[in-house]
């Protein structure tokens, strides 16, 4: 995995392992990779994995069991929610940009269609 | 948290010349720091005074050891294999540190071994830069200490050599056990530091930790770096 070097890493392990939950890499109730073990395959350090995972076990998304290791909740609105969490952050980026370009809302959302219906065309 | 490391007012000078100067740093356990700095800042002397290899001013403990005679005890440095003549072979350096250090461990570097693809039969003449560098990590990590010491382990290798040295670094350093990296190009390992100490000027110029430099300045540790050496020039 290839890391921002101007962003947190914990946050970019935070990131990375929200993407593999919403797109079901990680399935609700899966055991996550050990410790050591994901730093290895994401080349990072064994403390950054740790925070990272330290923060999302406080959030809920994942659960931390005794002896056992680290997996994804079974509560599967958490799940949800994070995914809504997600797509609204990106859409605030777009969002502000466009905004910043003197775009109205409607303005906004007609853009947003009509780049929607361009991709499409592109992809048949 | 306990301090695998602890230097106070350490100062070294080699022919009336002042290599560091009034040095203070403390590392805590279970850590990946870097150590930054220009060729000729004093990384090597300073991995040399906390080996015991260069005596110097001030005070250094190791694992609470102020005892220089302990230091070699408690730390694990490879220094480039100057010791040994080019035409040994890398087994004879391994039957050397089994030897001399009870806290070597036969069957990790067996593995260390397997995992850099080393070829114990070849003489160190024989052995390409990353080749030496791999043998130089394995003889390192194969023994069970506190501290580790790599002194630009990077410096002239390939990338697959540079990708490995750094797997094995994160899956052979103990957790409780603190490594030191040094290196003057920070951005191929700048993912895995937890901290990076940055030499200059004869003394420790920074001291951070990697993820705060991100979140507290919005750079990476590469571009804080370079602005420490740009800021040092405009000063003048």
């Amino acid at each position: 995995m290839e890391f921002d070097d101007k962003v947190p890493i914990y946050y970019q392990i935070k990131t990375y392992l929200y993407h593999e939950m919403i797109i079901g890499q990680l399935a609700p109730g899966d055991k996550l990779p050990a410790v050591r073990q994901l730093a290895v395959d994401l080349t990072v350090n064994v403390n950054t994995v740790q925070r990272a995972l330290g923060e999302m076990i406080t959030e809920g998304i994942i659960e931390s069991k005794r002896g056992k290791g680290n997996f994804v909740t079974m509560d599967e609105q958490r799940i949800t929610h994070l995914k809504e969490q997600l797509v609204m952050e990106q859409l605030e980026r777009v969002y502000e940009q466009l905004h910043a370009l003197n775009l109205t809302d409607e303005e906004i959302i007609a853009s947003l269609k009509r780049y929607i219906a361009q991709r499409g065309q592109q992809h048949d | 948290m306990t301090n695998v490391l602890a230097m106070e007012q350490v100062s070294y000078k080699r022919n009336l010349k002042t290599i560091l100067q009034g040095v203070d740093l403390t590392l805590a356990t279970g850590k990946i720091v870097g150590l930054l700095g220009e060729n000729g800042a004093g990384k090597t002397t300073l991995m040399r005074l906390i080996t015991g290899s260069a005596k110097g001013q001030g005070s250094i403990a190791v694992c609470g050891d102020t005892a220089m005679a302990q230091h070699k005890r408690h730390v694990s440095f490879t220094e480039q294999l100057r010791g040994f003549s080019a035409n040994t072979k890398v087994e004879r350096v391994v039957n050397f540190y089994r030897t001399v250090y009870p806290d070597f461990d036969g069957q990790r570097f067996e593995e260390l071994v397997t995992f850099l693809q080393i070829d114990t039969t070849l003489k160190l003449s024989a052995l390409s830069k990353g080749m030496k560098e791999k043998v130089i990590i394995a003889l390192t990590l194969a023994r069970q200490t506190q501290l580790y010491l790599l002194d630009e382990p990077f410096s002239g290798i390939d990338s697959m050599s540079r990708k490995k040295i750094i797997s094995s670094i994160l899956k052979w350093k103990p957790t409780d056990a603190t490594m030191v990296i040094s290196d003057h190009y920070v951005s191929e390992i700048a993912p895995i530091l937890d901290e990076v100490v940055i030499v200059k000027d004869q003394a420790i110029y920074a001291h951070k930790l990697s993820d705060e430099i991100r979140e507290d300045y919005g750079i990476g540790i590469e571009a804080y770096y370079e602005s420490l050496y740009e800021g040092g020039v405009s000063h003048d």
